[in-house]
C-alpha cells in the first residue's frame, strides 16, 4: 500500500545531489590539468578507478548491491582525496589511500550516508600513517615537474594584478588548490543548488581569518594554505553524513573547525591541520545535532541548560584537540589509525553488517 | 518549503454538476467513532432523509443524498459504509423552510448539528461543537482559504464563484461567535481573489480583512495558518479557541450556507478532479458517498499505471477499492501516475528537517521507529508531527519516513492505551 505523499520533488535524488557536487568539482580537475598536465589527470584517474572498483566489490560481496557504486559518492571521494595530495605522490600510494577511503571511511560504517567521518580525509590519514613520505617537505617541491608557466589573466606588473592572478591560478600546494576562483565558483554553484548551505564555510573561514589576524597581531607567523582552507571548508567540511544538519549546529561546527585548525597550526602541525580539525569535529557531529536540535513548534526551551550543554561540548572538543596535538607531537597518530582499523572492523562484523540493508 | 502548486490546471474552471452515481456508499465514520444507522436494510429512503447518526460526544449525522433503497453496511478498505441504490426519482422529504435571516444563535447550532455539518478540510470535526464557545470570547475568526495542497482548487472555485454565499454564511456564524474581526487567509498565488472578496465587505457590520500568505507548504495547516495570521505559535494539541481563535474552512462555510439558506443537509460538496492521468478535469458538485469508480469513469482516465488519491497529493490517501467514496472531508480526487523512486540510504542531508513545518527531525523517526524505541521517539517529539508529508516529499533517498511516522505513532498510541 502506497502512503502519502503521492508526488515527489523532481531532480532531487541522491544521485542528482552527487552529480551536482561532481559538476562543482570539475573545474578543479581542469585547473590541475593546466598546472601538471597528464600527470595530474593520471593521478585523479587512478583514484577514481580504485574507488569505483572497491565500492563495487565490497557492495557486491557484503550488501549484494550491484549498482550502488554508480551513485556518485565514490567518485566524489576519489576526486576530493586526489585534490588533497601533491602531484608528486606515487600512484600506488594514492590507490592505497582511495581503497582505504572507501573501505574504512564509508563501507565498514554500513555504506553510503552512515559514515561518521569524511571518507576522503580518512583516506588521506591512512596514506600519511602508512607512507611517511607523505608528510615530508620533499613531496611538496613540485616546481620541477610543473607543466606550464603561471597563467596570467591580469597584467602582472602591479600588486593588485599579481594578487588577482594568484586568485585565478597559482600552482602551489595540493592538486585541488590551484584555482581559488574555481573553488569558490564550485561552492557558489552548490549553494545555489541547495546542496550545501553557506553556514559551514562561512563559519570556518570567519573564525579562521579572525584567528590568523589575532595571531599575527600577537606576532605569531602562521603557515597555512588559504586555498586549501577554502577547498576544505566548502567541499570537505560540508560532507552531508558527517556534518550537522541544522543551521545553528552548522555554525557552531564550522566555528569550532576554524578554531581548532588555528590551534593545530599554532601547535606546529604542518600539513594536516585542517583534516585533523574536520575529522575531530566529524566525531562530535551527533552530539552537535542533539544539542542544537531545532526548537519544535510551540516548544519552550530552557536556554540556561542549553548553554551549559554547549559549554561542556566545547570543553570536550578542546580537550580532544589537545589530545590529538599531543599524539601528533610524539608521532603517535598512526597508532590512532591502527586502533581505528581494529575498532571499525569489529564494529562492522558484529553490528553494522546487520543494518546494511536499512536505509538509516 | 515551496511545492509546485499545479493549481492552474483547474483554477479557472467553473463548478459543474455531474450525474449522480447509481450506487452510493455513505461513510459511517466521522471525526471519532462510528455512526449508527437509523434505517433498515431494504427500506426505501427519500432524499435528505436521516440515515445514520452518532449521539456521542462528537455527534454528527448522515443524510441520504438521493432517494432509493438501503442495502445494508459494506466494509470498504476496513471501514463501514452504508450502501444506497439510487432510483433516480429524486423523491425528497419535505423540510420545513426556515426563516434563515432571523435564526437565533442556538437555532443555528441546532441546524448545524441536525444537518451533519462537519469541518471540510479533512479532520471532520463537528462544526456545531467548534462554535459552542462556553464563556470564551473570540478575537479573531479565521477563514482558511489557503488550500495548500497542490492540484486542489475546490475552495478557490467557491471563493471565486460563490462569494456572496460564503459571506452570508460568515454573517450567520458571527451571530454565534461574535468575533472581533474576520480574516480570510489566502495564498499569494491566489491574490486575485482578494479583490472579489473585498467587494463584499459592505455586507458585514464587523471588520473583515484578507491576509495574503506565503505560497509555502503546509500553509493551510491549522497551527501554521494561525502563526501567519496572528503571529501566535500554538503548541500542537492546544485548542485555538482558548487563545480566542476560531477557524473554518471554505468548504465548511459552503456546507453551512446550504444548511441555513438552501435548507439542505450536508449531502454534497465541491471537489477538484485532477491529476496527470485524468482527462476530464475541473471542479464539481459531488454528492457525499459517490464512489471513486463513478468519478474515474467520468474523468475518462488513462487506466495504465495510475493511482487514485482521495484528497490532496500530500496528505491524501491512495485507494485500492474503487468503491471508496467521497466523504465530507474530501477536497479532491486525483488520478496520478505511480511514482517510481530511487531508494538510497539516508545521507543526513537534513532536507527533511528543513522542510518540517513543526521543526522536527523526521530522519530520527525513521531511525527509532525501526527499533521501536519509544523513549527516543517521544524525546524527538513524534507526537508533534502533523503528518503533512513534506519530509517524504523532499527526501532524496526516499527513506520510508511516513511509514516510520505512522508506525511510531501507532506504538506510542498502544503504550498510552496500556
Amino acid at each position: 500500500m502506497n502512503l502519502n505523499p503521492y508526488i515527489k520533488a523532481k531532480k532531487n535524488s541522491v544521485s542528482a545531489i552527487m552529480f551536482d557536487v561532481i559538476i562543482a568539482l570539475m573545474p578543479l580537475v581542469l585547473a590541475a590539468y593546466a598546472a601538471f598536465g597528464f600527470k595530474a589527470i593520471w593521478l585523479i584517474t587512478t583514484a577514481v578507478i580504485t574507488c569505483l572498483i572497491t565500492d563495487f566489490l565490497f557492495n557486491a560481496l557484503y550488501a549484494k548491491k550491484y549498482n550502488s557504486f554508480l551513485d556518485g559518492s565514490a567518485m566524489i571521494t576519489a576526486l576530493l582525496l586526489s585534490f588533497t595530495v601533491s602531484p608528486l605522490t606515487p600512484w600506488y600510494v594514492l590507490a592505497f589511500g582511495s581503497f582505504c577511503a572507501i573501505v574504512f571511511g564509508k563501507l565498514l560504517w554500513g555504506g553510503l550516508g552512515k559514515n561518521r567521518f569524511n571518507p576522503a580525509l580518512v583516506g588521506r590519514e591512512f596514506m600519511t600513517a602508512f607512507f611517511p613520505l607523505m608528510s615530508t617537505a620533499a613531496i611538496w617541491s613540485t616546481n620541477s615537474i610543473r607543466n606550464t608557466k603561471d597563467f596570467h589573466l591580469f597584467a602582472n606588473d602591479s600588486l593588485l594584478g599579481m594578487y588577482s592572478n594568484d586568485l585565478v591560478f597559482k600552482t602551489t600546494g595540493a592538486l585541488g588548490e590551484y584555482s581559488m576562483l574555481f573553488i569558490v565558483l564550485g561552492g557558489l554553484y552548490l549553494i545555489i543548488r541547495k546542496r550545501i548551505s553557506w553556514h559551514i564555510p562561512f563559519a570556518i573561514l570567519t573564525v579562521f581569518l579572525c584567528g590568523t589576524w589575532l595571531s599575527s597581531a600577537c606576532g605569531l607567523e602562521l603557515k597555512y594554505s588559504i586555498a586549501g582552507m577554502i577547498l576544505g571548508s566548502i567541499f570537505m567540511a560540508t560532507d552531508m553524513p558527517s556534518s550537522p544538519n541544522g543551521y545553528p549546529g552548522m555554525l557552531y561546527y564550522g566555528g569550532m573547525i576554524g578554531l581548532v585548525s588555528i590551534f593545530f597550526i599554532l601547535g606546529n602541525v604542518r600539513f594536516e591541520y585542517l583534516s585533523y580539525a574536520i575529522l575531530l569535529l566529524n566525531g562530535f557531529t551527533p552530539f552537535i545535532n542533539q544539542i542544537f536540535r531545532p526548537r519544535a513548534w510551540g516548544e519552550k526551551v530552557d536556554y540556561a541548560i542549553k548553554t551549559e550543554k554547549i559549554f561542556f561540548l566545547t570543553l570536550a572538543i578542546i580537550a580532544a584537540a589537545m589530545a590529538i596535538l599531543t599524539l601528533h607531537y610524539y608521532g603517535f597518530i598512526k597508532y590512532l589509525i591502527y586502533i581505528y582499523i581494529v575498532y571499525i572492523t569489529f564494529k562492522f562484523n558484529f553490528s553494522f553488517i546487520k543494518n546494511i540493508h536499512n536505509p538509516i | 518549503m515551496h511545492i509546485n502548486s499545479l493549481k492552474h490546471i483547474t483554477k479557472h474552471a467553473l463548478i459543474e454538476n455531474i450525474p449522480d452515481p447509481p450506487e452510493f456508499y455513505l461513510p459511517l465514520y466521522g471525526y471519532k467513532g462510528v455512526l449508527k444507522t437509523v434505517v433498515e436494510t431494504g427500506q426505501y429512503v427519500k432524499k435528505y432523509e436521516l440515515v445514520a447518526q452518532a449521539e456521542d460526544l462528537f455527534s454528527t449525522a448522515m443524510h441520504a443524498p438521493a432517494s432509493g433503497i438501503m442495502e445494508g453496511v459494506e466494509i470498504i478498505e476496513g471501514k463501514p459504509h452504508l450502501k444506497l441504490v439510487n432510483d433516480f426519482k429524486e423523491a425528497a422529504i419535505d423540510l420545513s423552510l426556515q426563516q434563515s435571516e432571523h435564526l437565533k444563535p442556538l437555532e443555528i447550532l441546532q441546524i448545524l448539528k441536525q444537518y451533519g455539518i462537519e469541518g471540510s478540510g479533512g479532520a471532520r470535526f463537528p462544526t456545531h461543537l467548534k462554535y459552542s464557545l462556553g464563556h470564551q470570547n473570540v478575537d479573531i475568526f479565521i477563514i482558511n482559504g489557503a488550500e495548500c495542497e497542490p492540484y486542489l482548487t475546490a475552495d478557490y472555485a467557491l471563493m471565486q464563484n460563490k462569494t456572496e454565499a460564503l459571506f452570508k454564511s460568515i454573517i450567520s456564524i458571527q451571530k454565534i461567535i461574535k468575533a472581533k474581526k474576520v480574516v480570510f487567509g489566502i495564498e499569494k498565488q491566489n491574490k486575485e481573489l482578494a479583490t472579489i472578496l473585498k467587494s463584499y465587505y459592505s455586507l458585514c457590520d464587523f471588520p473583515v480583512e484578507v491576509k495574503l500568505l506565503p505560497n509555502t507548504y503546509p500553509q493551510g495547516g491549522e497551527l501554521q495558518l494561525i502563526k501567519s495570521i496572528t503571529k501566535k505559535e500554538l503548541p500542537k494539541g492546544s485548542r485555538p479557541l482558548e487563545h480566542g481563535i476560531v477557524l473554518s474552512n471554505i468548504g465548511t462555510l459552503w456546507a453551512i450556507y446550504n444548511a441555513l439558506f438552501q435548507n439542505k443537509p450536508y449531502i454534497e460538496r465541491v471537489i477538484t478532479l485532477s491529476g496527470e492521468k485524468a482527462i476530464k478535469k475541473g471542479n464539481f458538485y459531488v454528492k457525499i458517498g459517490t464512489p471513486v469508480s463513478h468519478l474515474f469513469d467520468l474523468s475518462a482516465a488513462d487506466t495504465q499505471k495510475h493511482q487514485i488519491v482521495l484528497g490532496g497529493p500530500m496528505m491524501g490517501k491512495a485507494i485500492t477499492d474503487y468503491k471508496s467514496p467521497v466523504t465530507k472531508g474530501t477536497g479532491g480526487v486525483l488520478i496520478l501516475p505511480e511514482i517510481q523512486n530511487e531508494k538510497y540510504n539516508c545521507i543526513e542531508c537534513g532536507y527533511c528537517a528543513n522542510a518540517c513545518p513543526q521543526r522536527l527531525m523526521p530522519m530520527e523517526f525513521a531511525r527509532y521507529a525501526k527499533t521501536d524505541n519509544k523513549e527516543q521517539l517521544l524525546s524527538h517529539r513524534l507526537t508533534d508531527c502533523i503528518e503533512c508529508g513534506a519530509c517524504a516529499y523532499i527526501c532524496p533517498s526516499d527513506v520510508p519516513l511516513m511509514r516510520s511516522i505512522y508506525h511510531g505513532k501507532e506504538i506510542l498510541q498502544n503504550t498510552i492505551a496500556l
